[in-house]
């Protein structure tokens, strides 16, 4: 029995040990230890390391965890401690062993910065806790200490008393909310979430105005992948098409704008309220080419195929072939504002723009999903042979939600490229269809909410975050493989309950159920 | 639409796809004849020597491709997932090959020559099986944890959010492959008995062409582990578990196959093959940095595609006939070299239209496809 608890905690001290040496390798312990320095209120300089005393602090909090997620759930309170003591004290000897190698390099001034970018000499400094040799031993008691510190924290707030005095509150509160909603009067109970949603719509009204052009600007990226993922969403939570190349529908309605209101490659100038609409029949257009010839690829391959087509059009932008036409790889420059009633826009004119368009993607989004056509959507994404049986034209239907779904990605691209009066090959890549993917899945698919979320926490977190910007792509893949484990279903899961992920995600015990695999593989 | 009850099938709304497509198939076969014979027989401007160029150079790319495509067509034959970060093992063997080659390149032998010889020029064989040998490790390993940490823990899940977790760890994989090592792009230090751009010289009408030993190397050492995983794949025990477990899970399970440690192993061989022919890569281009996997990954999958997935065999015909086709189509279809990944994509989209199982693929029931 203590064998195995011994074994276990240590795999997980092991784990950690080896994560942090790895943060420390990517020199991502100094952008902590910058990031609590400047919670604490000392400023570090731009360029500068941060002082040491701010490394232990991210150590003791490591370690913490440490200990608190070494121990687990059943046992007694000296096995538990036992756990988080093992546990800090593997991480500990990783830290020996890292420090060690480092002192090495340290004493002997080995520059390997040719091969490890990250390990400068300050940097190896700030993990030896700037006390050299000292700090590898140092390095040890901590992370025993702070492990068996965070066990003991972990066996005393899961203790019966502290989740009796949890429970307490929590009990209070819904009592509390209870009788508010008894004494409120009928109608509030009925309006109040309308309301709810009043205010915040004036304050996403007065907001543009008021917050600058740069969080304008970052408001607009949100908003556009809003529109983006609800595009995608039709075509993959609705009707269940697997698409990853909507770059190249948003490309289609961005050059559409730019190559309309552009003096450079043709010098059309038809101004951007007609070029908006051209360039989302564009890509209706193009969602119906690649459409046709697709309709019987479904799953994977209708993935790859997608992927392929989204690349196709990056390439060909990008090649001779269209420089003429296109402007190549240098894109498309210096494309006109437009104009609203005479007035030139500015940021805060798109920012509004962008909320009208969100609205009414919102909107059309909602009508489609309750309509027939949304049902039959739904009913060719849980099983086509059933809707092609219940006499749903399946072709017809599929081909719809991708012309649909490519039109709210043409309009997202329209205002895209005259917002940033340029649009070129390199705004259109693999990764922005990769990215409205993740925030159609990270959000919740089939969840205005969820991809409102999504679209906030993939691309507004990581703008408004500049400490984090070289890490956000790392943190990002980190991210999506944690969310897929942990929580497949979205942040903000559709109220629809998905009945088949449920099925095949709940159930432990038998290994691989035939049927229930079958149908996940369906289920795309 | 239907007056009569016996009349011939008409160009209903539900049918127009089976007219659609020979159309459109015999317009784009008709559009590739013309261009070949424009090419060949009214231009004229290429001579033999640059064909026989373009065609080591496809064959050996195509090499490379193949060892990666037989990576994703073991993965999908056993789990049905694309394994999206395929291409990020791919980088961490180059990765791992260019790190030995440093390290043998740093060390000095003892020797009257002046300047000493390094390890790497003494004793090439040596260093390149090390880093064949490490390269191939790594990557397995790699391979190995991929799946344990990303793909395990979902084998139940729905077909897509094994796929997102995929894209996350090819993202997590390539970030930190830039953070640690840099974004700069390297020089492979390959010894210098093989050293890029030396080889032997055929002549073809009077024109030099260099077959280098890289690409000789790479090549063969392609071939053979083909033949060495087709035959592990046919002959040996585990070979035939994989097969199993790849036919039906459930029975293979029941018939005291270890499914789990069946499918590990199987992303312990498609890593190992990976890391190869990143080495390969390295080797032959000269240059690795944190993207060096991504573009290959997806041409391999293309591969993997054309030639019918979880084909083994389909695999690499796939990867060598994308290779000749990436090296021959942009001049043999008279158009610009950079187009080369359109031709390659388009060809797997047309072969996925028309033949969805690929080349040598089985057809496949509808829910495999």
């Amino acid at each position: 029995m203590n064998k195995d608890i011994i074994r276990t905690s240590r795999r997980k001290g092991l784990i950690f040990g080896i994560v942090l040496v790895f943060l420390v390798l990517i020199n991502f312990h100094i952008m902590i230890a910058t990031m609590i320095s400047k919670l604490l209120g000392t400023n570090v300089l731009r360029g500068a390391f941060p002082e040491a005393r701010f490394m232990i602090i991210f150590l003791v909090l490591y370690g913490l965890w440490v200990g608190w997620s070494a121990v687990s759930r059943e046992g007694q309170t000296k096995t538990k401690l036992l756990e988080g003591l093992v546990a800090g004290m593997t991480t500990g000897f990783v830290l020996v062993l890292f420090g060690l190698i480092l002192f090495y390099l340290l004493e002997t001034r080995t520059d390997v910065r040719r091969y490890l970018t990250a390990l400068s000499f300050s940097s190896i400094n700030i993990f030896l806790l700037d006390l050299e040799g000292v700090g590898v031993p140092v390095h040890f008691a901590l992370s025993t200490l702070t492990g068996l510190f965070g066990g003991a924290l972990a066996v005393g707030l899961r203790s019966g008393a502290v989740k009796g005095f949890w429970n307490n509150i929590k009990s209070f509160i819904i009592n509390q909310r209870q009788r508010i909603t008894e004494k409120l009067p009928e109608f509030v109970l009925k309006y109040g979430k309308y309301l709810i949603y009043l205010v915040l719509l004036v304050v996403l009204l007065m907001m543009p105005s008021r917050w600058g052009s740069y969080n304008n600007f970052v408001f607009g990226m949100v908003g556009l992948y809003v529109i983006l993922a609800i595009g995608l969403n039709i075509m993959l939570g609705l009707s269940g098409q697997f698409m990853i190349g909507i770059a190249a529908l948003f490309a289609m309605g961005a050059y559409s704008v730019a190559l309309l209101n552009s003096p450079i490659p043709h010098g059309v100038m038809l101004g951007f309220w007609p070029s908006l609409v051209i360039g989302m029949l564009v890509a209706v257009l193009g969602g119906l080419l690649l459409g046709l010839p697709i309709m019987r690829l479904r799953g994977d391959y209708l993935a790859i195929v997608t992927l392929a087509f989204g690349e196709i059009i990056r390439i060909l932008l990008n090649s001779d072939l269209l420089t003429d036409f296109t402007g190549g790889p240098r894109g498309v420059q210096n494309i006109q504002q437009p104009r609203f009633f005479g007035t030139p826009f500015n940021d805060v004119s798109y920012a509004y723009l962008i909320i009208i368009a969100m609205a009414v993607s919102i909107f059309l989004y909602y009508r489609l999903e309750n309509s027939r056509t949304g049902r039959a959507w739904l009913a060719i994404k849980e099983d086509t042979l059933v809707a092609r049986a219940t006499g749903i034209n399946v072709s017809k239907y599929k081909l719809l939600a991708l012309c649909i779904g490519a039109a709210f990605a043409g309009l997202a691209g329209g205002i895209f490229a005259a917002r940033n009066q340029f649009t070129g090959p390199n705004d259109h890549t693999l990764m922005v269809s990769i990215n409205v993917l993740s925030v159609v899945i990270v959000g919740g698919m089939n969840s205005i909410p969820g991809i409102i979320l999504g679209s906030f926490a993939l691309r507004g977190l990581p703008e408004l975050l500049r400490e984090l910007e070289t890490y956000r792509l790392l943190v990002f893949g980190a991210l999506l493989v944690f969310m897929m484990l942990a929580r497949p279903e979205g942040l903000w899961p559709s109220s629809r309950p998905d009945l088949e992920q449920k099925g095949t995600l709940g159930l432990k015990e038998d290994l691989y159920p035939e049927e229930e695999e079958e149908e996940g593989r369906e289920n795309v | 639409m239907r007056t009569a009850k016996k009349s011939p099938p008409k160009l209903t709304r539900r049918n127009y796809s089976k007219i659609f497509r020979p159309i459109f198939g015999l317009l784009v076969l008709g559009y590739i004849l013309w261009r070949l014979y424009l090419v060949l027989f009214v231009q004229q401007t290429y001579t033999a020597e640059i064909w026989v160029r373009l065609l080591i150079s496809g064959l050996i790319i195509g090499g490379v491709y193949a060892l990666i495509a037989i990576g994703y067509t073991l993965v999908y034959g056993i789990l049905f997932m694309i394994n999206f970060a395929h291409g990020e093992v791919v980088m961490i063997g180059a990765f791992a090959g260019y790190f030995l080659f440093e390290a043998t390149r740093s060390i000095n032998v003892a020797s009257a020559g002046n300047p000493p010889l390094s390890f790497s020029d003494a004793y090439p064989f040596i260093s390149v099986v090390l880093a064949f040998l490490i390269g191939m490790t790594i990557a397995a390993i790699s391979g190995f944890f991929l799946e344990k940490i990303a793909y395990r823990p979902l084998r139940k899940a729905p077909r897509l959010i094994p796929l997102i977790s995929a894209i996350g760890a090819s993202f997590f994989l390539q970030n930190a492959a830039q953070l640690l090592f840099s974004p700069q792009v390297r020089d492979y230090a390959n010894p210098q008995a093989i050293s890029r751009g030396a080889g032997w010289t055929l002549m073809i009408n009077d024109a030099r062409v260099i077959v280098t030993y890289t690409g000789v190397l790479t090549f063969a050492l392609s071939i053979i582990l083909m033949i060495g995983l087709y035959i592990m794949v046919q002959k040996t025990k585990l070979g035939k578990a994989m097969r199993a477990v790849a036919s039906d899970k459930n029975t293979a399970a029941l018939m005291g196959i270890d499914v789990d440690a069946i499918i590990s192993r199987t992303f312990i061989i498609s890593g190992a093959l990976a890391g190869a022919a990143g080495v390969m890569w390295g080797l032959h281009n000269g240059l690795v940095h944190f993207f060096v996997g991504f573009l290959p990954g997806i041409k391999a999958f293309t591969a993997a595609v054309l030639g019918g997935i979880g084909n083994i065999p389909g695999a690499m015909l796939g990867g060598m006939f994308l290779g000749l086709i990436e090296a021959l189509g942009p001049t043999a279809l008279g158009i610009s070299f950079q187009l080369k990944d359109v031709i390659a994509f388009v060809i797997m989209i047309i072969i996925l239209i028309f033949r969805p199982s690929g080349i040598l693929g089985e057809v496949l029931s509808e829910e495999k496809v």
